[in-house]
């Protein structure tokens, strides 16, 4: 419940400053009724990048290395059509547990803008859903075998050969993402963004007489093995490349 | 909302990460571990019959530990994840002058499996065709064995194996 709990926070958080700034404007009297109101030209732009936080942790960490390619191409005022590819290889030791997850992911989906920008800025608060697959494998390396009683000796030194471990490949899951996001203008056409997901898992093909404890994409699964949550922090670079009315 | 007012909510996302902590993952104690062989001390002229052996204990070899319930008739034994055989001593008249101790070897196969992260592994085993080896052949008491149930797993209550006495 708790990575619940701390995702609702943030999201009526999102929400009072959305509201904040609404109230603010309504205090602007509106000056001219314009009777023809003309539609303002919606620049296409495609913005793509990199998440940052993945490559510096695959630089710091012996048992990471991972990469996110990002991108989203605007498509109206405030909606954004947004897509993540990603490849992961991670080992980890979760509890009894020491295992090796690689693989790939897809995530596409829309942002939705909810930041209302001054003349000349483009700044973004977004929220956004989207729909994810990976394609990976799972490695046991070791484990250990449940035994409170240790009537033998060496009981709890870990299995790292034969018997369950070993590799268990072409697994896949499926799951949707909740996605809160800012994106900050930089430069003219550089964008450094920030989001956070909460992953709800739909699918995903259980590895023979083991878990996806971890999956490409979606992380450690927690909470009654359904749900999960990420983040990135990308730098970003914007292509305009002409309008639409 | 100003830049510098969104870049601080930027470093305040990214703390929460660095310091978000996850729940401990632990192993309830209803989860059953790997089960235990269960024995049945069998009369050797009526293998439909337990039986008793006089003044009766038993040793494993290679461990300090006591088996937790006193041998009678029937009683369990744990085990090895380290190796595919234990050595015990079965002890007939205990203390007395014509003490006699067979040693056996039981023999079996072990397979593991997945509980969860937070417990591991459970083990079940398969007890080989010929389970029951007397290291000490000559003067035995033991007389022979009966496999009962060559499938050893959690959430049963039978015997594996009788020893015909």
């Amino acid at each position: 419940m708790k990575t619940v709990r701390i995702w609702v926070f943030f999201i009526s958080l999102l929400g009072g400053l959305h509201w904040g700034l609404g109230q603010q404007e309504e205090v602007l009297p509106s000056i001219v009724a314009d009777s023809l109101e003309v539609k303002e030209k919606i620049p296409l732009t495609l913005r793509f990048g990199a998440d940052l936080s993945r490559i510096i942790r695959s630089q710091t960490s012996d048992d990471f290395n991972g990469f996110e390619a990002v991108a989203d191409l605007r498509v109206g005022e405030k909606f954004f059509l947004a897509l993540e590819l990603g490849n992961v290889e991670t080992t980890q030791q979760v509890e009894q547990v020491n295992f090796t997850t690689e693989g790939t992911y897809l995530k596409v989906g829309f942002d939705y803008n909810m930041y209302e920008n001054w003349e000349g800025m483009d700044n973004h608060v977004t929220v956004g859903l989207r729909f994810a697959s990976s394609s990976h494998s799972q490695f046991l390396n070791n484990y250990t075998v449940l035994d409170r009683t240790r009537f033998w000796p060496s009981s709890d030194i870990p299995i790292s050969t034969g018997y369950a471990t070993g590799e268990r490949p072409d697994l896949n899951a499926q799951w949707f993402e909740v996605v809160v996001g800012f994106k900050v203008q930089l430069l003219k056409n550089i964008y450094m963004g920030l989001s956070l997901r909460l992953n709800r898992l739909l699918n995903d093909k259980l590895p023979e007489n083991f878990d996806n404890i971890y999956i490409p994409g979606f992380n450690k699964k927690t909470e009654d093995n359904i749900f999960g949550a990420g983040f990135n922090y990308t730098l970003t670079y914007s292509l305009p490349f002409g309008s639409k009315k | 909302m100003n830049k510098p007012y969104f870049k601080k909510f930027l470093y305040l996302g990214a703390l929460f990460f660095l310091f978000s902590c996850e729940r401990d993952d632990i192993c309830i104690e209803t989860i059953t571990e790997s089960p235990d062989l269960v024995l049945l001390m069998l009369d050797k002229d009526n293998t439909e019959q337990t039986r008793t052996p006089a003044g009766f204990s038993i040793r494993a070899l290679g461990t300090e530990k006591v088996l937790a319930t006193q041998p009678s008739d029937s009683f369990a034994l744990p085990l090895k994840i380290q190796e595919n055989f234990i050595q015990l001593e079965f002890i007939l008249n205990q203390g007395s002058e014509n003490e006699n101790i067979d040693t056996l070897q039981i023999n079996y196969q072990r397979f593991d499996k997945f509980i969860n992260a937070a417990c591991g592994y459970r083990s079940n085993y398969i007890l080989e065709s010929q389970p029951i080896l007397i290291l000490n052949p000559g003067d035995n008491w033991i007389k022979g064995f009966t496999i009962l149930k060559d499938t050893i797993t959690e959430n049963e209550n039978r015997a594996h194996l009788g020893i015909l006495h």
